[in-house]
């Protein structure tokens, strides 16, 4: 059995902790880089229409 | 089947075979691009597009006409460009006379991938030809390295994270991840009809142009008004659209001869403020300008085009995720 972890008071193994926080994290992510490349927002999208172009990846209007 | 029936069947079969082949085979459709095609990207330059159809004695033909239609790439099997809506689309419907056997107007392709033009000769007794030619526009470099550096940093992004998540946190490592969140914000954000007629004597020009969106063709038509038949006076059309916001000419023909008026359906890539300037040279030396400025309504890209990018980005994110934490436990500090 992996080392746990103590993490918010509740012990975990580190494997899943590992998961857990990753899983956080690219959901994280997930957000921002939906806002800065997709959103429609007009502060946004003003701000950051060049940078979405210059990926050439990135749909834009 | 009756003899009459027969002769009929048999007049056809020779006539397609024989006949209008052979003269389709007898004229040529060449085209050429200035720039060369290799050194065009997407809103870098306009290029000079020049159609020349000769005859089978290899002369350009006396007149005729040529009916000229432009699709853009099909969508890509992941990724999209930045104009979704414009793929799989037609850009451009116009028919153009010949001068000298010779068509040639000015188009700014607005994305990368290989689009179709397609070209129908039309003789002055109605006989067609037809040729499509593919035009392969390539991406800049700049951008795709561009994306290269992104997708590295989301990676060592990914990387510092697997790091830190890897093994118990201790207090400076619970505040690097939360700093880690913070930051990457911040990164992101550091990243950096009515028409105009222009009256000057007898003459005026009129424009007008369909309500334009992203992803369809407008209507676009100029005439000439004033004076009693107006519309079968022979003029001189300089018509221009150009793009404010990025200041390039998306389109232009010169000196295009036109009986009174000239249309065409034409599609505006961007949602920006576009202005279209038309300018007749009528004979007897009167010079008309039409000039209009339009708003093209963006419009929103689908979900399912941003999905393949920024899946991809998660992707890339996620690997760095388990090279950090495979790094951290291949050297444990």
């Amino acid at each position: 059995m992996e080392r746990t972890a103590a993490w918010l008071g509740v012990a975990l193994p580190e494997q899943v902790l590992f998961l857990l926080k990753s899983g956080v994290f690219l959901c994280a992510s997930g957000v921002i880089l939906y806002v800065a490349l997709a959103s429609s927002y007009p502060t946004i999208h003003d701000t950051l229409h060049n940078f979405r172009h210059a990926l050439a990846v990135v749909p834009c209007h | 089947m009756s003899l009459k029936s027969l002769a009929v069947l048999l007049g056809f079969h020779v006539s397609f075979f024989f006949g209008s082949p052979s003269w389709a085979d007898d004229i040529n459709i060449y085209l050429k691009a200035s720039p060369r095609l290799e050194l065009l990207h997407p809103y870098s330059d306009p290029a000079t597009l020049t159609l020349l159809v000769t005859g089978a004695d290899g002369k350009p033909v006396a007149q005729g006409r040529v009916a000229i239609g432009l699709e853009a790439p099909e969508p890509g099997w992941f990724f999209s460009t930045d104009f979704p809506l414009v793929e799989g689309s037609r850009l451009l419907d116009m028919s153009l006379p010949l001068r000298q056997g010779r068509a040639e107007w000015k188009y700014l392709f607005p994305i990368r991938g290989p689009y179709r033009l397609n070209v129908e000769f039309i003789a002055p007794d109605g006989r067609k030809v037809n040729k499509t030619f593919p035009l392969a526009i390539r991406e800049r470099r700049q951008k795709w390295f561009f994306l290269g550096i992104f997708t590295l940093g989301l990676f060592v992004l990914g990387v510092f994270a697997g790091r830190i998540f890897t093994g118990a946190l201790s207090n400076a490592k619970r505040r690097a991840a939360a700093c880690l969140l913070v930051s990457m914000s911040c990164a992101s954000w550091s990243i950096a009809v009515a028409a105009q007629g222009v009256g000057q004597g007898k003459h005026f020009g009129w424009l007008e142009i369909d309500h334009a969106t992203v992803g369809r063709p407008s209507k676009v038509r100029w005439r000439l008004a004033g004076e009693e038949k107006a519309e079968s006076r022979d003029v001189l059309l300089t018509l221009t659209i150009a793009h404010l916001e990025k200041a390039k000419t998306v389109f232009s023909v010169e000196r295009l001869p036109v009986e009174g008026e000239f249309g065409m359906n034409f599609q505006f890539a961007d949602g920006a403020e576009y202005r279209v300037t038309a300018i007749a040279y009528v004979t007897g030396g009167q010079m008309i300008r039409t000039e209009q400025n339009i708003s093209v309504t963006g419009v929103e890209p689908p979900a399912r085009s941003m999905i393949p990018a920024i899946g991809f980005f998660l992707a890339v994110i996620a690997v760095g995720l388990a090279v950090g934490r495979w790094s951290r436990r291949a050297a444990p500090s």
